[in-house]
């Protein structure tokens, strides 16, 4: 618990910009604050909820003078704890900027606030014939403020790339209130140092995302899927290349192991036999032709390295398909009460080494290990299941995430693909970031706060 | 105490929770409930459990979020323990409200009698305003005439559970589901059933909802455990979660298969619109229609085209004890839910709760009901 208080003059100041229930001053109301989805917890001296980006400008111009750590937030899904307040400070809740100020069939744009929920923004999208690619599995109920400010990866970044392949243009206000206004509405432009990018993943340490300009495209028109469940981990790698092979990019490529397929089975989310022990959830899209077709090729291609079961998926069948890999995060708990979850990345051939490797270690030091994830891209989830009240158990838990980070940068890959490092992995970045680079990396942070004021404490 | 422990934080109840959606402000979603509620239990000093117990209060008690949980979190029961614990003003009025409901409902101003001069009452207005008009309202002009009923259920004997509205305040809901039941052929058997309990329940009244639920089961075992109608989507919910007051699971059971809403005896009728009948009609689902929704598949069959696609995502704002705590909250709710109605000109719904707060509230010219109000019963097809 923080000692530090804020003085009567910063209590004024924060209610004077920030009035009534927009400023948030008692340990009840800012509980919820305290805490994300890493289940880390630090109190806040203050949370405060701008409606505008004046607002946030007089804020950063006020925390910059008094040296005060401001914390960006918006709905506090992700798993390392970016958002929590580990040194005392401000969060900000961007929640109640959640508007779509334009959505525009010609230039295929949309402009939106960072606290609108990313599958409210694609609902809207398609309404009007358009589509935002990016899907990570929190879509329904995290933000593309926080999506952005970690470069959310997801199902379809196979085909359509990550979050930041969507962000043409941004606002941002910087400590010192200057408000920055980067890139634009086209599709292209070379002007300048790209800082629109330098933002997406950027994690709150260079400012706050105030305005968003997201890409668009052409909505498609049909979507199909397949789960096929097979015998052992390398038959479903097999049955990856046989697809890349016959010349097919799904929109999503997705693969469960063993362990992550027994939680399944323990939740009651599972519709494969238990003879299953691997599984790949692929989805296909483009015109009801192009579907249909590219459904049937994906069917050759897989009944040629013989799965156990193949299940397609067709409108609601579709979704009951992707709601068994929406629910993998809540089932791993049935494993056991605690979880530690990485998201190494390794290159996309080296993801069959990379599963069977975690599978030794989890042997080694049993404890269930689950390996999911986007192997399409090379990005899987490991998720170290333990239980944290036993200091064995934990201990192995530690060694185990440690030796992970290891295997991933042996094959080279990285720790993090997705999630960030926040306070979980921080402590492990200079195994993968070098000295010169991490140098830089702090030279362009002094730029933009030159105090270090914007989410300290967390790791690059 | 109810289990908080099992909370993850992982935060997908907020995609459903319309209190969050409306208001945003985090400390007032089901993940935050939680979390305070894991707080208070492991004893965090910093906390006064008092005004976490308030805060935590501020719940519309729509149960999406206990339907999303994938760790099984029921959060509007962690809120009813709070509240039970601190039900202070707001809970008290409410139980009054409810236990009384035959003396107070018909009269708002006896209702406003009860309130001490201390407490703002202009801070009630809504939910006063939700009443009277629910008393005075007229009901809609029907427009749905019957032309054939289906023969099934004729011979058969069943309990009609009104609840509180359609007994003490809306009574020709009553007499239109009576003349429903009649017409299908159906004996009624009289019983004395009282308040569902499901608004004591998530006020933090127990002990109250309990007594209810015990004179329910008494009446329809002392009838010979015949099916059980129900008009409203909140009442049956109420009753489908009755799980302590049986004799055995045999028993638990043939009371959940007892429990039939009226709609689902009439969806295989034969139905004509008249020409009074609105160009658009809205339906509103109850969050608590949380089995499976026979009032839609009838209103669907019989309006077609008619009917406009509900927004399962909106909640009407009525809150129960919450409208006393924080009507503006439930404004704001509410609000959102009328854009979502947008472009009917006629709004349907089958829960009493729904039916009070959207009538007293609805934008000029849009006319708000019970389901039941379209049947024309004064002159068959």
């Amino acid at each position: 618990m923080n000692t530090r208080e804020l003085t009567r003059p910063q209590k004024q100041f924060l209610s004077g910009v920030f009035p009534e229930e927009d400023c948030l001053l008692s340990p009840e109301r800012m509980a919820a604050f305290s805490t994300d989805g890493s289940r880390l917890r630090a109190m806040p001296l203050a949370v405060v909820r701008p409606e505008n980006s004046e607002q946030v400008s007089e804020l950063l111009r006020w925390a910059h003078n008094e040296r005060m750590p401001i914390y960006a937030r918006a709905r506090g899904t992700g798993t390392v704890g970016n958002t929590v307040p580990v040194q005392p400070g401000i969060v900000v809740s961007m929640l109640r900027m959640d508007r779509i100020l334009d959505m525009n069939q010609s230039d295929f744009v949309a402009e939106v606030e960072p606290g609108m929920v990313t599958a409210d923004l694609q609902a809207a999208a398609a309404a009007k014939g358009m589509f935002y690619p990016p899907d990570p599995a929190s879509s329904g109920f995290s933000t593309v403020g926080g999506n952005v400010s970690t470069c959310a990866g997801g199902l379809r970044a196979i085909k359509y790339g990550v979050t930041r392949d969507y962000v043409l243009g941004l606002e941002a206000v910087l400590p010192g209130g200057r408000i920055l206004q980067t890139g634009g509405r086209t599709h292209k432009d070379v002007v300048g140092l790209d800082l629109t990018r330098l933002f997406a993943g950027s994690a709150g340490k260079l400012g706050i995302i105030t305005r968003l300009t997201l890409k668009l495209l052409p909505l498609p028109e049909a979507t199909a899927s397949l789960l096929a469940g097979f015998c052992s981990i390398n038959a479903a790698m097999d049955g990856a290349a046989a697809i890349f092979q016959a010349g097919i990019l799904p929109s999503a490529l997705e693969f469960m192991d063993r362990s992550t397929l027994n939680a399944l089975r323990e939740a009651g989310s599972s519709p494969l036999p238990d003879t299953v022990q691997a599984a790949l959830l692929i989805q296909t899209d483009g015109s009801e032709q192009g579907v249909a077709l590219g459904l049937n090729r994906l069917e050759s291609a897989l009944k040629r390295v013989t799965p156990e079961r193949l299940l397609i998926g067709r409108g609601a069948d579709e979704k009951q398909l992707w709601d068994v890999r929406r629910s993998i995060s809540p089932a791993s708990f049935k494993l056991r009460p605690d979880k530690m979850g990485e998201d190494i990345a390794v290159p996309r051939g080296k993801v069959a080494s990379a599963v069977e490797a975690v599978h030794e270690i989890s042997a080694r030091l049993n404890l269930p290990i689950m390996c999911f994830g986007h192997l399409g891209d090379g990005n899987i989830h490991v998720n170290i299941m333990h239980n944290a009240s036993w200091p064995e158990e934990l201990a192995h838990a530690q060694q185990a995430k440690e030796e992970v980070f290891r295997l991933a940068l042996s094959l080279g890959g990285t720790i993090s693909g997705e999630h960030g490092t926040g306070l979980t992995k921080a402590a492990f970045v200079d195994q993968q970031l070098g000295s010169n680079e991490q140098d830089v990396m702090t030279g362009i942070k002094h730029v933009f706060d030159p105090h270090g004021i914007m989410n300290p404490g967390k790791g690059w | 105490m109810t289990d908080t422990g099992n909370c993850i934080l992982c935060g997908k109840c907020m995609e459903v929770c319309p209190l969050l959606r409306a208001s945003g402000q985090e400390e007032l979603s089901p993940r935050a409930k939680a979390n305070l509620s894991a707080l208070l239990a492991s004893d965090i000093e910093a906390l006064q459990e008092k005004d976490a117990a308030e805060l935590a209060g501020l719940c519309l008690g729509c149960g999406r979020c206990k339907q999303k949980c994938p760790q099984g979190v029921d959060v509007p029961a962690l809120v009813a323990d709070l509240r039970g614990k601190h039900p202070g003003f707001r809970g008290w009025l409410w139980n009054k409200w409810l236990k009384h409901a035959r003396e107070l409902w018909p009269s708002t101003s006896l209702a406003a009698r009860l309130i001490p001069s201390g407490m703002q009452p202009e801070r009630l207005s809504p939910f006063l305003k939700a009443m009277q008009l629910l008393k005075s309202g007229n009901g809609l002009k029907p427009f749905v005439r019957i032309k054939t009923l289906p023969k099934n259920h004729a011979g058969t004997s069943m309990m009609l559970f009104s609840g509180c509205t359609a007994r003490y305040v809306r009574p020709e809901w009553q007499h239109t589901a009576l003349d429903l039941l009649s017409r299908l052929g159906i004996d009624v058997v009289k019983g004395k059933f009282g308040c569902c309990g499901m608004g004591l329940e998530c006020a933090g009244f127990q002990t109250d909802a309990a007594q209810m639920r015990d004179t329910n089961v008494l009446a329809w075992r002392k009838a010979g455990k015949p099916k059980i109608v129900t008009l409203c989507a909140s009442c049956h919910k109420g009753l489908a979660e009755y799980s302590k007051n049986f004799e055995d699971a045999v028993e638990a059971r043939q009371w959940i298969e007892a429990l039939t809403p009226i709609s689902r005896l009439v969806l295989q009728g034969c139905y004509v619109l008249t020409p009074q009948a609105p160009e658009w009609i809205g339906y509103h689902r109850p969050c608590h229609m949380q089995h499976q929704d026979t009032d839609h598949a009838f209103l669907s069959a019989v309006l077609g085209e008619k009917l406009l696609e509900p927004d399962d995502r909106q909640c009407c704002g009525f809150g129960g004890v919450m409208q006393l705590g924080s009507p503006e909250l439930c404004t704001q709710v509410n609000e959102r839910c009328w854009q979502s109605l947008d472009g009917a000109d006629t709004v349907l719904t089958g829960c009493s709760a729904c039916v009070a707060q959207l009538a007293a509230s609805a934008p000029e010219n849009i006319q708000v009901g019970h389901w039941l109000e379209i049947l024309d019963l004064e002159d068959d097809a």
